[in-house]
């Protein structure tokens, strides 16, 4: 593994992700903002943020293993969401993606994104 | 250097100027302050979107310069707005003429406010630098510019190992929220956070290069927040930028920081 996990008793992190990541060795990605186009280029589930979730993970998990890696190779993740109420539905789906432990991590809530369907959109950096 | 471009992208996302991912051999890595359209006397350049945005990257350009870097070794940018239409009006177009051809991977954000009620942009950025951290410090924190604010503009790392925080929250061990509706309390138990979570990879407040803070209120976390971060930092401060945004992963949170440091 290029990063090691930080963890110490004095302070936990609120849900299931690792409160830091140290990078060892490999090389450094960063990965762009990713939303939930599709590969035809449309915007998958609009509206829904259940299937939008899903499109987006799908899509940092495919810049990943473009550039060598997977998911593990996560060093950290920031997830940006518009409504805090899809917050447990986000949650779910990425649950269902990630095996065990998330990343190191980061929930926003923001105004809006870049464009008004988007309802998610994650970015990542990771050792590869 | 030895950079890498990850073309993941689907036919839609082409010709937008960023790319999915960048890869690069982490050397030597500038990371920058969020930087906005603020004129050398502290005043925001005048005339909205453009020539705010001409102004942060023009201010970029200049930390750039100072590492001996160029926009072409930008790995990421982060944009945070608070007017969508006016940048893909106005600002998006100024951004290119400085970018050229060079792709970066890219976030775009929009935030409810900026430092400044009237800032409608600012931008940060992660930059490959060429040559070798042989002999270099670990950290070098730089501004280009005189300013007034706890922070430095650039921050380059030689050699180290990057250590990425999670968003750190006013929470207990236990998992119980510390200091619900209390900024100062908030801010001081993410600091106390923070410092046991550097403390256990080998870093110290002085090992931080980049800040995010993500507030529920600029005017609150300058009057209660602020004080606590000088404590924390003494002087010493990383690159940083200071956002405030809708909300957080739960509705007691007022702040959430997020700390990049290095250590040798």
């Amino acid at each position: 593994m290029p990063f090691s996990t930080i963890a110490t008793p004095e302070a936990r992190p609120v849900a299931n992700y690792k409160m830091g990541t140290r990078m060892e060795g490999g090389r450094l990605l960063y990965i762009s903002g990713q939303v939930a186009w599709d590969a035809s280029g449309n915007i998958a589930g609009k509206g829904d943020v259940r299937a939008q979730a899903r499109q987006t993970f799908q899509n940092l998990r495919q810049v990943l293993q473009a550039a060598g890696g997977d998911l593990g190779s996560l060093m950290k993740i920031t997830t940006y969401i518009t409504r805090i109420e899809d917050f447990p539905a986000v949650a779910e789906a990425r649950g269902e993606v990630f095996q065990g432990e998330l990343p190191a991590s980061t929930l926003i809530v923001v105004k809006s994104l870049f464009h008004p369907d988007f309802l998610i959109e994650v970015e990542g950096v990771a050792a590869v | 250097m030895d950079r890498r471009d990850v073309l993941a992208e689907r036919p839609v996302e082409r010709g937008r100027g960023f790319m999915p991912g960048v890869s690069v051999n982490p050397a030597r890595v500038l990371f920058t302050a969020g930087l906005t359209g603020r004129n050398p006397d502290g005043s925001l350049a005048a005339g909205g979107m453009a020539p705010q945005t001409r102004r942060a990257f023009e201010r970029l350009e200049a930390v750039l310069a100072q590492a001996g870097a160029k926009f072409d070794g930008v790995v990421k940018q982060l944009v945070y707005v608070t007017d969508i239409d006016a940048y893909n009006a106005s600002g998006r177009a100024e951004r290119a003429t400085f970018f050229g051809s060079a792709r970066p991977a890219s976030t775009g954000l929009v935030v409810r406010r900026l430092a400044d009620p009237a800032m409608l942009i600012e931008v940060e950025l992660v930059v490959d630098l060429a040559g070798s951290p042989q002999g270099k410090p670990l950290l070098e924190k730089f501004n280009v510019e005189s300013h007034p604010g706890d922070f430095y503009q650039g921050v380059i790392v030689n050699g180290g190992r990057l250590v990425y925080l999670a968003g750190q929250v006013a929470n207990n061990p236990d998992g119980s929220v510390a200091g619900a509706g209390d900024w100062r309390r908030q801010a001081e138990k993410i600091y106390e956070n923070i410092g046991h979570v550097l403390r256990a990879a080998g870093a110290t407040p002085t090992s931080a290069v980049k800040e995010t803070t993500w507030v529920l209120s600029i005017d609150s976390w300058r009057q209660h927040g602020t004080p606590v971060r000088r404590a924390f930092y003494q002087g010493d401060y990383p690159a940083s930028t200071l956002v405030e945004i809708p909300g957080l992963a739960r509705p007691e949170f007022l702040v959430e920081i997020e700390v990049i440091a290095a250590v040798a």
